[in-house]
């Protein structure tokens, strides 16, 4: 199967979505609409989960769908791989409402 | 673009031709097990303890149930120990299904002086109501007559980027050519209901989805819990979906792009035509008895599915009347489930078709079964137990 990269869904995102089982020290082929860019993988990212496609600061809201999807909760390099080891969500945290810690 | 559907007495366009017995219980689930053609609803939630908005919440749904359109006639029994309260008494339920002029009947037990004899006679009643159904023909009616409700479920990346967006171009086409779409999941809008807001054809419409996310957002707080705790359930993480944010996110392209009409509630029968938001709960076991009370004769589940680590039978229906269709996006899941999918978008993702191809095809899918074609799931016998979405505390 020729190879499928990966999907950023708006310019105002800074993860794209694996469309494939990316192996680590891949280039991956971020594609943006027909613009297409690209990003070694730092780590093994299975099908279906996100790539950061630029460097994303802790405290730095992770965008997807042109929207924020969360916090990052550490700093993430560009090529990492971005799931709950480093993205936090801001939404529905009642454990944050009754003052526990993050 | 047309169906073949049961004409009702209120216009209205069934998709089957099924007999009800409501409410669940002894009485239902016997004539059920002993008529060909009758359905039935398994839950208990009888009311009992319950307050005045939730009881009228399961009264909702029981009439909602038995005027939906793919329901050709309906018999009421008594609701034990639901009964005594005001809102359940058959006859309340009975009347107001007979307002959709169709044929009801009731049993009362007490009248007839045992339950068996009850029994007897419901039996007899719902052998006679099938026959006469059986004697409709199907005939032709335009989308306009046709209502769909949508859940998506164990997502994955695969339904925000294909599956759902599929689905939205369905309802974009079904609500232009003048029918009526349902969606919800009122958990799963949280962290995109301002983009869904500015979809309400009205202040009233947008200030409404806002409501509804931040109540459900306020009932999450107070629970002390994280909400990535209970949903995203582990199956979405497991597939790659990281916050309830980006799941709502990638939710919301269920719905299309059409102007949203209204929030109904869990069972609410919707005014108009076009695009409706419901305010429900996303479990299979309660929302689509919700759509099919609202008047839904078919419902969807778009499943994601990357996560799922069950059997691979899909469950069945729990519309009680409305068969159920399942969709995917993702082609693990396709292969994982050759007998229950009725629908793969994942050509998309493959790059083989649009989002506005693949919507072409699932709405040809969609009259399809609209016209008499059974889903995958709805050759199989069993009734798996409905949870009616009920907002109170019990006591």
């Amino acid at each position: 199967m020729a190879s499928r990269g990966a999907l950023m869904l708006s310019d105002k995102d800074n993860v794209a979505t694996g469309l494939e089982d990316i192996e680590a020290g891949t280039e991956v082929s971020v594609r943006l609409g027909k613009e297409v860019r690209e990003v070694r993988a730092l780590e093994k990212i299975p099908f279906g989960f996100k790539i950061a496609v630029v460097s994303i600061a802790k405290g730095a809201e992770v965008m997807k769908y042109g929207e924020p999807i969360g916090i990052a909760s550490r700093d993430i390099k560009q090529g990492e791989m971005v799931h709950i080891h480093n993205l936090e969500g801001a939404r529905g945290r009642g454990d944050i409402a009754r003052g526990g810690s993050r | 673009m047309n169906f073949l559907g049961y004409q009702r007495p209120d216009g209205s366009a069934g998709i089957r031709n099924h007999v009800l017995v409501i409410p669940g219980g002894f009485l239902a689930a016997k004539i059920g097990e002993s008529v060909a053609g009758v359905r039935t609803i398994v839950t208990s939630d009888s009311g009992s303890g319950r307050t005045g908005r939730d009881r009228e919440t399961i009264a909702r749904t029981l009439i909602g149930l038995g005027r939906n359109p793919n329901v050709a006639s309906v018999i009421v029994h008594p609701l034990s120990p639901g009964a005594g309260y005001p809102e359940l008494k058959p006859a309340r339920l009975a009347e107001e299904i007979a307002g959709s002029g169709k044929r009801v009947e009731l049993i009362d037990v007490a009248e007839e002086g045992s339950t068996y004899r009850a029994l007897e006679k419901g039996v007899n009643l719902a052998r006679e109501m099938v026959l006469e159904a059986s004697r409709l023909r199907r005939q032709p009616f335009d989308l306009s007559h046709l209502t769909v409700g949508v859940k998506c479920g164990h997502s994955d990346p695969t339904s925000g980027i294909a599956g759902n967006p599929v689905n939205g171009n369905l309802f974009d086409r079904i609500v232009a050519a003048g029918g009526t779409a349902l969606f919800g999941e009122t958990t799963e809008i949280i962290g995109a209901e301002h983009v869904l807001s500015r979809r309400g054809i009205n202040k009233a419409v947008s200030r409404g989805i806002l409501e509804a996310a931040a109540e459900t957002e306020e009932r999450a707080k107070a629970t002390g819990e994280d909400i990535r705790t209970i949903n995203p359930v582990p199956s979405n993480i497991a597939a790659g979906i990281s916050t309830l944010e980006e799941k709502s996110l990638g939710a919301i392209h269920k719905s299309g792009s059409a102007p949203i009409q209204g929030v109904l509630k869990y069972g609410e029968r919707p005014q108009g035509k076009g695009l409706y938001f419901v305010d429900n709960w996303m479990s299979m076991g309660s929302i689509f008895a919700g759509y099919a009370a609202a008047g839904a004769q078919l419902v969807i589940f778009q499943l994601g599915g990357g996560g799922w680590r069950g059997g691979d039978i899909l469950p069945t229906s729990t519309a009680v009347v409305a068969p159920l269709m399942w969709t995917t996006a993702n082609p693990k899941t396709l292969s994982h489930f050759p007998t229950g999918i009725d629908f793969y978008s994942g050509t998309v993702i493959e790059g083989k078709d649009t989002i506005a191809k693949s919507g072409e095809k699932l709405l040809q899918k969609v009259l399809d079964i609209a016209s008499g074609t059974f889903t995958r799931v709805e050759t199989i016998k069993h009734t798996d137990p409905t949870q009616i979405y009920l907002k109170d505390p019990c006591f």
